[in-house]
């Protein structure tokens, strides 16, 4: 599997991560980085749409269980606007019912925590190569 | 010579003795005494009998007293020597006298033989008018000259005395006659004079009784004086013509006429209005005409008209005065335009007291809840179709029973005390929830609001009561109350899934940063040239991760371990610094600065360590996820421990969140209320059985500024009671009956 890595300063792909857990936003940017991503990371999805990232996010790993607006809400927000980014779901829930609405909105992706590094990165490729 | 003097003597004495005879023929008036005519007679004959010594005498006289009859007298001489028996003699004298008494007089028979008797008849008045008196002598000389004198005086006298007497008869009999006219008359004046007294009398009391009747005319006037002026009705007389004679102070008032000003005019140009003249006059005539009396004595309405013009419609009664003579009518008048109003008003008004009545009634039957009304024992006066469906019973059945009798006898107290609070005004109404027995034996569950409907003058107070059926309502409750309890049951019996679930929940978060710092940190080495900072510090993340996930096993452990609960008396700020403690990493985790206020010397509580610790753990998660999306100011979390009223610690937990809002206020305590997707909602519900069981309270109030104050509750309890021990133990058996 091959990483877009690119130390020459070429763009990177930026994905952003909204995740209201700390630790998640602690870690995966860093992982993120390592798979050669630019990598920003979001406590809730309203602090999300309101940076300047939206445009500029290839990739959205989003937290389904968040207070406020939820990771599904945020993923119809997007498609609502005209803004839709390839978006991989994230949780902790081993509801099936979850995975499958998911899914069925239009999820490139959804990974039950914990998840390994490579199932991250293939999710993460499947979802660019969609675009 | 001698032999005539003595002739003349003799003719003196014979002179003499004549003159005396004549004195005392002259002096015979004073003998008859009494005016008798017999008398007189007698005296008379006797005189001349014994005067002239006569033979007899006799007379025939008129008694005046005794008109018509013609007494006789005879009187003889004892010397006289007839025979003839007296009446013999009277009767020789009367046939002798009246043959005229010229021839002379029938020879008598004497002792001698027959003799002549010489009479002398002398009347008795001019023309013998008062009778006749026969002197008789033997002697043949008879009557000598002076003989004849005396016998004429005699015959004077006798006739004076007659005449005196029939002169004093006359007078007598005039003055009887005139007494007795005079007595009659005296008599009839007295007897008239009485008559007089007694017509006077009578008269009198005919004067009184007229008088009485006057006055009595006159009260009776003035009384229907005070009728006419007083009436408030017009009263208008009219005679034959139908011209008016009486107009009373009403009718002036109400025509706007002055009396003076119509008597005497036609009835039908003053009050009748011109339409209605000739009809009037017509009918009018045809009463007198034929006496059709129709229109007497009956109540009409017509109109008629006022002095100013206007036409008001009257109310008429006419009657006829009953008197000789013409007819006369009498009219009685009532101005009714304000009686015709006031009837339409109320033709009105009852017609909307009808609509109103029958809306009533529609609402009454229509209601969609039972009505049924009760007089103050209780007895059912009137109920609707709800109700009586309700209860099975028609309103003839519901009319021998009181609502007591119905209703179930766990609430048949309560009832009738809230029923006499009612009665004695203590209070206006009251609502009660009970059960009815229906007729077929069925209860229904009832909500009831009863009221006292005050009484009017024509009904007395009674009992309303509206019906509510809340069977399902009730049956649902106390489903529902089945399902809590079993809830409650059921979320302490799945306490393992819950473990499961916030362990899973709780362990997810530091193994994913784990493995993802693994990943990030092997990643790290592999570069070229490895990333060696970068590795340490993820290695160093996921080490802190490791220790995380240890202690919240450690910590769930102990929170939701199988041992036996024991209530002790425990220091309940101990306990929360414990869960402090615990829950310390997680809250600056989330960004969550824990500030605690714990009273000094709390006086120690009754309960179960664990359970207690597990309701403060799930206030303070709560309160971290409330404030997990606050990012425009500081996520403050303050824990207070302090003494409350009647003997209670409280314990509150207060954010800086987002706050519920009023209308979840009531269903965040509830089982499977929750507003976090994923989330079980498990927490608050079973934190209330926790604390209800300590025989606490728990609840949540919003703060002044953001967020809220979740706070809890329980009794102190001294070292040692039994009855909180008792009851803490119970419930913890209860929550652990798996």
């Amino acid at each position: 599997m091959e990483s877009p890595k690119s130390r020459s300063g070429k763009a990177r792909l930026l994905l952003s991560v909204v995740d209201d857990d700390e630790s998640v936003r602690e870690s995966l940017p860093d992982l993120l980085k390592e798979f050669g991503f630019a990598a920003r990371a979001f406590s809730s999805a309203e602090e999300f749409l309101s940076s300047d990232c939206v445009d500029k996010t290839s990739c959205l790993i989003l937290d389904i269980a968040m207070p406020g607006m939820s990771g599904p809400e945020l993923h119809q927000d997007l498609k609502r606007r005209g803004q839709e980014i390839p978006t991989i779901f994230i949780t902790g829930q081993r509801d099936e019912t979850v995975r499958a609405r998911a899914l069925k909105q239009g999820a490139a992706g959804f990974l039950l925590k914990p998840f390994s590094d490579t199932a991250l990165l293939a999710a993460i490729n499947t979802a660019l190569q969609a675009t | 010579m001698d032999h005539q003097v003595k002739d003349s003597a003799d003719e003196i004495k014979r002179l003499q003795r004549c003159i005396n005879d004549l004195l005392s023929l002259l002096a015979l008036p004073a003998f008859w005494t009494g005016n008798e005519p017999s008398q007189i007679v007698h005296i008379v004959l006797d005189a001349l009998l014994g005067m002239l010594n006569l033979d007899f005498v006799y007379a025939r006289f008129e008694d005046a007293a005794d008109a018509g009859s013609s007494p006789e007298i005879l009187r003889v001489a004892a010397s006289c020597r007839l025979k003839a028996p007296p009446p013999e003699i009277c009767r020789a004298l009367r046939n002798w006298i009246n043959d005229g008494g010229q021839k002379s007089f029938p020879p008598f028979r004497d002792s001698r033989g027959d003799e002549d008797i010489s009479v002398f008849p002398v009347p008795l008045g001019i023309h013998g008018e008062m009778g006749m008196i026969v002197a008789g002598s033997e002697r043949a000389d008879f009557p000598g000259q002076t003989e004849s004198l005396l016998l004429g005086v005699a015959a004077n006298q006798a006739t004076v005395g007659l005449h005196e007497a029939r002169l004093l008869t006359a007078q007598k009999q005039i003055a009887t006659e005139l007494d007795r006219r005079v007595a009659e008359r005296t008599a009839q004046l007295a007897a008239t004079n009485e008559e007089l007294k007694r017509g006077i009398a009578e008269r009198k009391l005919v004067e009184e009784k007229l008088r009485h009747q006057e006055r009595e005319v006159k009260r009776s006037e003035v009384h229907k004086g005070a009728i006419l002026d007083s009436s408030p009705d017009c009263i208008v007389a009219i005679d034959h013509e139908g011209r008016i004679t009486e107009f009373n102070p009403a009718a002036e008032h109400t025509f706007g006429h002055d009396r003076s000003d119509v008597l005497g005019k036609p009835l039908a140009d003053v009050i009748i209005p011109p339409s209605l003249r000739e009809k009037h006059r017509t009918g009018f005539a045809r009463y007198l005409a034929t006496g059709d009396a129709s229109v007497l004595g009956r109540r009409l309405e017509m109109t008629a008209l006022c002095a100013d013009g206007r036409e008001i419609p009257i109310e008429l009664t006419i009657t006829r005065i009953p008197l000789d003579g013409p007819s006369a009518f009498t009219g009685h008048l009532r101005d009714i335009t304000e009686r015709k109003r006031s009837d339409d008003a109320l033709r009105v008004a009852h017609a909307q007291v009808v609509r109103s009545e029958e809306r009533w009634r529609s609402v009454f039957e229509n209601s969609a809840v039972g009505v049924a009304l009760t007089d103050l024992d209780g007895r059912f006066i009137v109920t609707n179709p709800v109700y009586q469906k309700m209860l099975g019973y028609s309103e003839d059945e519901l009319q021998q029973l009181t609502s007591l009798e119905i209703t179930h006898e766990e609430e048949v107290e309560r009832n009738r005390a809230l029923i006499s609070e009612l009665l004695e005004g203590k209070r206006q109404q009251f609502q009660i929830e009970k059960q009815y027995r229906r007729k077929d034996g069925g209860l229904v569950w009832v909500r009831n609001n009863v009221s006292i409907v005050p009484g009017t003058e024509r009904v007395p107070r009674f009992l309303m009561a509206l019906s509510e059926d809340i069977t399902q309502r009730k049956l649902s409750e106390e489903a529902l109350a089945r399902a809590r309890s079993e809830l409650t049951k059921v979320a302490q019996i799945t306490s393992l899934g819950v473990l499961t679930a916030s362990i899973a929940h709780e362990v997810n978060q530091p193994l994913s940063g784990i493995v993802t710092n693994a990943s990030t940190c092997l990643r790290m080495l592999s570069a070229n040239p490895p990333n060696v900072d970068g590795a340490r510090e993820t290695a160093r993340r996921t080490i802190r991760d490791g220790n995380r996930a240890s202690d919240v096993i450690t910590r769930l452990r102990a929170l939701y371990s199988k041992k036996e609960p024991s209530p002790e008396s425990m220091d309940l700020n101990q306990a929360t610094r414990e869960v402090m403690a615990l829950s310390l990493s997680e809250l600056q985790r989330g960004g969550v600065m824990l500030r605690y206020e714990l009273e000094d010397d709390l006086p120690p509580v009754l309960g179960d360590r664990i359970q207690l610790q597990q309701v403060i753990l799930n206030l303070l998660r709560n309160a971290a996820d409330a404030m997990s999306t606050i990012d425009d100011r500081s996520r403050e979390l303050l824990i207070r421990t302090e003494r409350d009223e009647g003997n209670q610690i409280r314990l509150s937990v207060k954010d800086s969140g987002v706050g519920f809002t009023p209308q979840s206020a009531d269903k965040i305590f509830e089982a499977f209320y929750t507003t976090k997707t994923g989330g079980m909602g498990i927490g608050l519900s079973v934190s209330r059985s926790i604390i209800e069981a300590h025989q606490g309270r728990i609840w949540a109030v919003p703060n002044d500024g953001p967020g809220c104050t979740f706070s809890f509750a329980i009794p102190s309890r001294p070292q040692g009671s039994a009855d909180a021990e008792t009851k803490v133990n119970r419930a913890d058996s209860s929550a652990d009956a798996a």
